[in-house]
């Protein structure tokens, strides 16, 4: 990876691509083509019956075809994705158009070997190439997952949006070490669904009267799921980068106990600035004899709420009796403020030290403060 | 109905002659599973992948066994999990007493027989010949004792015979001999851990079913007395389906037999490439097929009887040679990083260890 594609303190933890035999669905498919093929060959030129292939040269096409389009159909309905079925179909309606551009009627089963396994590489070349185009990073703050042949791909997943992990690993996977890991995004990225369907026909009756019923039903199930550029495909060592995925996620995820803290702290901050404020103004009125204003709790009319955003509402009260009511509230304040710090402190965490520390020296600023007035 | 003299040896021994037949052979089946598990030790180190993949095959039938037990006690299957390293099968309902001791049974007993089995169906295929029953004249211990070593001799002489003529360019033939060798890297009950450990011992084995026979011998009396009193019916109705039951016992030791002996030339091969530089490694696996087609080929010009035959001969021959010869001349060098360290210090002109 690029060092200008790092972001300001990014460091990489890990480069990962898919394992070699992460992609064997893709690679049985150009298997069954040859192995097919082989049979077809064998059953129709050496075997002991070959000659029930002999009454036409098209027979072993037709048989190397059509349970090619077989399998297509069943693997597409176990796998729910028709474009292996397309695949087949189209390796079917090449060969056919090979044999009549080059006039191969005579040597179809041979035709038929040779073609498997040219087509079968062909499709080792490009399952390797599509496996070679991803690419994963792992660095301290995200995961970048890259991939795609033509259409470049990119994925970026910031640990703290991970709502969840999911991970697996197959038969293959648990023989060879790698896996898979899809982190789910708050927004549900990496989620989909699987949809069965099944249908029914019946036909009753005789010659004449004939009845024909269709029934059909579905179900739809939630599951991880993503594209092998959208999540960590077959990953090697597995285990290793599942650990160092989820200790990354777990350490960009606050805790409850992180959040209580962060939301006290915000309260504290905010009372913070209200004594500030106040000190403040009591510190600049004190040499006045005159008249102050405190902060009551009555309503008083809209144009003064609007004049004055953060001051609470105050009223006219004679300066001495104010500025004392005004201390005490002040102190009561504080009070309150010291009693929250000290619950905080009963058992402060080793991450929240520093935050701490920020918040004690913004009470100690606060306390001199109160000195000082 | 059958007319037999009543003395000891007719109404007692000779119904122990196909029980100890089926012992000897499940012993040396045992050997065998032994042996391959030393070798699969061995290769560990080097080759923790394929060791993961036997133990998967082995894990798995146990499972089934597991499974099977329960299904046969109708305790029902509530979970199933089969991974590298354990299987785990769960009943809907924990049975008690003679139920839990017949799951045990599966458990312990039918990795040896329930992989061979399968492979004998497969077989059945390809050697239909071999499957003959013994046909007694005389109900006696030798008379049993012949017949069950003759069905099981014919089996494997048929079986072996079509092991000396496979012509591997049959597909059906490949995969014949890919199912054996599947089920015989599968056909053992232990796990190959990591560490040697005691476990994957054959006495481990024997020890767990000793003590599982042991433990309720009222319910092994109880198989015993099923056992005597189905040879006295067949003594009545058709002398040949006792000793029947007890060689199809032995085909299955037979059959797992023979699929582990097959495993030992690849578990050697593996072993000894181990000793050939990485780049060549793959020479003598290359050689097993390309030698095999050269000579497929060269017999279409010179034509032979023993096409077959020979052909798997030169293929063995050449695999052999040229992994002799990979030893020998591409060695793999053990001690590389030694001699880089020692160069280093001379080129550094020190003495002692190279630098940290």
């Amino acid at each position: 990876m690029v060092k200008k594609e790092l972001l300001k303190n990014e460091q990489v933890e890990r480069i990962l691509s898919p394992h070699p035999l992460s992609f064997m669905k893709l690679q049985t498919l150009c298997i069954f083509v040859i192995v097919w093929g082989i049979v077809v060959w064998w059953l129709t030129e050496f075997s002991e019956y070959a000659g029930m292939f002999s009454g036409n040269a098209w027979y072993p096409l037709i048989l190397w075809g059509l349970v090619l389009l077989l399998v297509g159909v069943i693997a597409s309905l176990v796998a729910i994705q028709w474009t292996i079925f397309f695949l087949y179909l189209g390796v079917f309606l090449s060969a056919i158009g090979l044999i009549f551009w080059q006039h191969w009627q005579n040597d179809i089963p041979l035709f038929i070997f040779i073609y498997s396994i040219a087509v079968s590489i062909v499709g080792f070349l490009i399952v390797e190439l599509y496996r070679r185009s991803h690419k994963y990073v792992i660095t301290n703050l995200r995961i970048i997952f890259k991939g795609g042949i033509f259409t470049k791909r990119e994925r970026t997943i910031r640990y703290d949006k991970i709502a969840d992990i999911d991970a697996k690993q197959g038969v293959l996977g648990q023989i060879f070490g790698f896996g898979t890991i899809i982190p789910v995004s708050q927004s549900g990225f990496g989620l989909g669904s699987d949809k069965t369907m099944a249908a029914g026909g019946v036909a009753v009756g005789g010659t004449k009267a004939r009845l024909f019923g269709f029934a059909g039903g579905g179900k739809e199930v939630q599951t991880p799921i993503a594209r092998s550029y959208y999540e960590l495909h077959g990953v090697y060592p597995y285990k290793d980068v599942k650990q160092l995925v989820e200790d990354l996620v777990q350490s960009h995820v606050p805790t409850q106990y992180q959040q209580e803290q962060v939301e006290f702290q915000k309260q504290q901050v905010d009372i913070q600035t209200q004594m500030r404020d106040l000190l403040h103004k009591q510190v600049s009125d004190k040499p006045r004899k005159k008249m102050v204003r405190q902060p009551v709790e009555e309503e008083e009319e809209p144009e003064e709420e609007e004049a004055v955003e953060r001051v609470p509402r105050k009223k006219m009260v004679p300066p001495e009796e104010g500025f004392q009511s005004e201390q005490v509230d002040i102190q009561q304040q504080m009070k309150d403020l010291l009693k929250k710090q000290k619950t905080a402190r009963v058992n402060p965490p080793e991450e929240e030290e520093v935050e701490e520390e920020e918040a004690e020296e913004e009470t100690e600023e606060n306390e001199k403060g109160k000195e000082g007035s | 109905m059958a007319d037999f003299p009543l003395n000891i040896d007719v109404v007692v021994i000779a119904a122990l002659a196909p029980i100890l037949g089926v012992t000897v052979f499940w012993f040396l089946q045992l050997i065998f599973i032994e042996i391959q598990k030393r070798l699969l030790s061995r290769l560990r180190h080097h080759h923790e992948a394929f060791c993961r993949f036997t133990n998967y095959i082995g894990i798995f039938f146990q499972t089934i066994c597991q499974a099977l037990g329960y299904t046969v006690t109708r305790s029902g299957i509530s979970s199933f999990q089969v991974t590298v390293n354990y299987g785990k099968v769960e009943p809907k309902k924990e049975k008690e007493g003679v139920f839990e001791w017949i799951v045990r049974s599966f458990l312990l007993f039918g990795p040896f027989f329930i992989p061979a089995g399968l492979v004998l169906l497969v077989s059945y295929g390809v050697i239909g010949r071999g499957f003959s029953f013994p046909s007694l004249v005389h109900y006696t211990f030798v008379e049993s004792l012949t017949g069950f070593w003759a069905s099981l001799s014919t089996y494997g002489t048929e079986f072996v015979r079509f092991l000396i003529n496979i012509d591997l360019l049959n597909p059906l033939h490949v995969g014949f001999v890919f199912v054996l060798l599947f089920f015989g890297l599968g056909i053992r009950p232990s796990y190959i851990g990591q560490e040697r450990k005691e476990k994957i011992d054959i006495l481990h084995d024997l020890i767990h079913i000793k003590d599982h026979l042991l433990e309720k011998p009222l319910y092994l009396l109880v198989i015993v007395l099923l056992l005597y009193l189905f040879y006295i019916l067949s003594l009545f109705l058709n002398p040949a389906v006792y000793i029947g039951l007890f060689v199809i016992f032995g085909w299955m030791s037979l059959t797992a037999i023979i699929a582990i002996l097959l495993t030992y030339p690849l578990l050697l091969l593996i072993w000894a490439t181990d000793a050939i530089q990485p780049q060549w490694k793959i020479v003598p696996f290359i050689t097993i097929p390309v030698s095999y087609i050269g000579s497929r080929v060269f017999f279409i010009y010179y034509p032979t009887n023993e096409l077959e035959r020979v052909s798997l001969l030169v293929m063995f021959l050449s695999t052999i040679l040229v992994t002799i010869a990979l030893i020998k001349y591409k060695r793999t060098n053990r001690f590389k990083t030694a001699t880089k360290m020692k160069h280093v210090r001379v080129a550094d002109g020190k003495k002692g260890t190279s630098k940290k």
